[in-house]
């Protein structure tokens, strides 16, 4: 049985869990801002209104566990380290990109912080988390693998068979289902009759647990008393976290969702129910969120200069780390 | 004649047909409320109701799987996968169930579905495959793809009345074409391929969004004196072999470009029966292929133009030919 209580959060903690979400908020607004003016060529999946569920989750994650995020988990990259100027030079696609110009910011993977780089297929990296738990456990260690990904995904194929065969094999992985009640255009409640995913998790013999996504304290709990369960091999866990996204799927899509349903969820953002109860606690002030907001959009000026001056990639990339063995023989 | 852009024509082919035979239904992600990324299932839902339109969850592999289910009880599918590259998922259902089902049955059963998807281009990794060759390779399927909005419309109708599952690959380039579009239900078969242009030095063949580029490297190499041949093919199978080999019979030139890898791309199939066809008594050059040279289409735009086959590069092709005499 689990003795070890999840790790609790100190007041440090607790602020830097909010300037993680600050952060991520501000860079997704400039950085749609200057794709909106072509200054970068690639636009993303808004986590606005969502940053609760990355930070919460991977927040204490310890070096060797891995992390795999959905289209939109940008929280999941900010909280393990990646910095401003390395996901604006993934956008970009820049020499200096983590991958060489070869992919986009959201499809990147940062192994040395603990990150996989998930497909541009939705659910597609689902049971490669379950294959990852499961190489973390032949290996004798301890770590675990978090797998974020949306309502969307939950009903695939690759869902189903993953979450069984994680339950089965007692893999150490918390699937991480970042239930924002929409993919693209179509509502959970159209593509589901149910209306809490978390229900899924019975039929595999996995513990489920509903969580508040909005509230980064809750993920952050819940995620680490699964991670605690993984850790001493008692298997994964689905945490559903209920959350909304504030914007639109991605810039070019228009939108039609009840207004009532958004202003009820605009009244719930993560980082104002954090920033309140650090006010309450007089941990912060206004002026100090302020500050956290200024130092990002310092930081994404002096990024956007540096990115923006940098070389493009050489053409050789194209052809390299297609094969181990780069040869003429495998193109053409 | 009236214009319309390819999304549009495909809008109207399915409107119409829908209009004509209560057994067509619409299904796939975003095709219904929101009317479809691309704009071609727009107001299909308001028209023809929840139960002839309808959006899916997630689920490409039951999207197909379930469109060769309501076929085989006699329902005329239109099954959207909103991008190629997840077409992947439901390889399954159309390689073993769709594909299979008449053989298996001894032509007792049919899956009258079409499968209807789309060539990004160039997007990034996961978004710009072009894969269609992989499906010329399946024994029962039928590989069709559109080039203009006149043959989006009319291919489509042949499409979801053909007896047999057809794959049909959509691009971005036919979406925004503007062209001729006649306003009434028509039909164009798959089996004729369409000769653009006609020319003596070279024959140039192509499908989908790649036969603008051709079109444009014969104007540049007509400037220079050189006439070329444009072959579109509208459907990979049933394939037009006979076109193709009447062409290079009289040009003795041939070159083929398309947006996929070269290795094992179409292109292939296409040079191949050449070889072993009358029209090699009649090559005066090697034949020449234009494509991807087999890498991942990367996200930097930078890169782009290394993975994706251009007209200058057809046109390099082209004048290589020609070098031979
Ligand atoms: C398998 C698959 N089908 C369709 C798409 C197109 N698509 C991209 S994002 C998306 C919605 C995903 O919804 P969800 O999983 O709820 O994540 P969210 O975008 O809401 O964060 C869709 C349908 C895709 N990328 N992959
Ligand atoms: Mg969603």
């Amino acid at each position: 049985m689990l003795d070890q209580p999840a790790k609790s959060l100190t007041d440090c903690d607790r602020v830097e869990m909010c300037r993680l979400m600050v952060l991520s908020r501000c860079f997704t607004k400039q950085a749609l801002t200057w794709h909106a003016e072509g200054r970068v060529p690639q636009g993303l999946h808004p986590s606005v209104g969502q940053e609760a569920v990355g930070v919460g989750a991977c927040y204490g994650l310890r070096a060797g566990d891995w992390v795999l995020p959905s289209l939109r988990t940008s929280e999941a990259f900010w909280t393990r380290g990646v910095t401003i100027r390395q996901q604006l030079h993934a956008m970009c696609g820049t020499a200096e990109s983590i991958s060489g110009g070869k992919e986009t910011s959201h499809h990147s993977g940062y192994p040395e912080l603990g990150i996989l780089a998930g497909t541009g297929i939705v659910g597609g990296s689902i049971p490669v988390a379950t294959g990852v738990a499961m190489g973390l456990r032949m290996q004798g260690t301890d770590h675990v693998m978090v797998c974020f990904f949306g309502d969307g995904a939950a009903n695939r194929g690759d869902f189903h068979e993953a979450l069984n065969l994680a339950a089965v094999l007692k893999a150490p992985a918390i699937f991480v289902c970042e239930n924002n009640l929409y993919a693209q255009t179509v509502p959970a409640s159209v593509a589901m009759t149910i209306t809490d995913i978390d229900d899924r998790a019975a039929g595999y013999g996995m513990v489920g647990q509903i969580v508040d996504g909005q509230d980064v304290e809750a993920v952050h709990d819940a995620t680490q008393t699964a991670v605690a369960r993984a850790r001493c091999g008692e298997g994964p866990t689905l945490l559903e976290c209920k959350t909304y996204r504030f914007m639109p799927h991605y810039p070019v899509f228009d939108e039609d969702r009840p207004q009532e349903e958004r202003d009820r969820w605009l009244a719930r953002d993560p980082i104002q129910i954090l920033a309140n109860r650090l006010q309450l606690s007089g941990l912060l002030d206004e002026a100090a969120i302020d500050q956290m907001a200024q130092a990002v959009r310092d930081e994404l000026d002096s990024a956007i200069a540096q990115v923006e001056a940098a070389a493009m990639p050489d053409p050789e990339q194209v052809f390299t780390n297609i094969y181990a063995i780069k040869s003429e023989r495998m193109t053409s | 004649m009236r214009e319309l852009r390819g999304n549009q024509a495909l809008c109207e082919a399915l409107a119409q047909e829908m209009a004509n035979d209560p057994r067509v239904f619409v299904i796939g992600e975003d095709v219904a409320a929101h009317g479809g990324v691309y704009r071609v299932t727009e107001n299909l839902l308001e028209q023809f109701g929840p139960d002839r339109v309808i959006d899916s969850p997630i689920c490409e592999s039951a999207l197909v799987g379930a469109g060769v289910g309501a076929a085989l009880v006699g329902m005329r599918p239109v099954v959207e996968i909103q991008f190629t590259d997840l077409i992947t998922i439901a390889m399954d259902q159309i390689v073993n169930s769709a594909a299979k089902a008449r053989y298996v049955h001894d032509g007792a059963m049919h899956v009258p579905m079409v499968v209807r998807t789309l060539n990004l281009g160039k997007g990034s990794v996961y978004a710009s495959q072009a894969l269609e060759a992989w499906f010329t390779h399946v024994p029962g399927l039928k590989v069709v793809m559109p080039t203009d909005p006149h043959d989006a419309k009319g291919l489509l109708l042949s499409a979801i009345r053909d007896p047999d599952p057809v794959i049909f690959f959509e691009s971005k380039a036919l979406y925004a074409m503007r062209g001729p579009v006649p306003s009434e239900s028509y039909t164009v078969p798959f089996d004729k391929a369409n000769v653009c242009r006609e020319g003596s030095d070279a024959t140039v063949v192509s499908w989908g969004s790649t036969v603008p580029m051709a079109e444009e490297a014969a104007d540049r190499l007509t400037a220079e004196g050189v006439s070329i041949e444009v072959i579109a093919l509208r459907a990979l199978v049933p394939f037009d072999r006979q076109t193709v080999v009447e062409s290079v019979c009289k040009t003795g030139r041939l070159v083929v470009v398309h947006e996929a890898v070269r290795r094992g791309g179409f292109g292939a199939e296409v040079v191949a029966s050449i070889a072993d066809s009358d029209a090699f008594e009649h090559l005066r050059a090697p034949i020449m292929r234009v494509a991807n040279p087999g890498v991942p289409v990367p996200h930097s735009a930078a890169l782009h133009k290394f993975a994706l086959p251009s007209v200058d590069d057809l046109v390099a092709a082209i004048r290589r030919t020609m070098s031979y005499d």
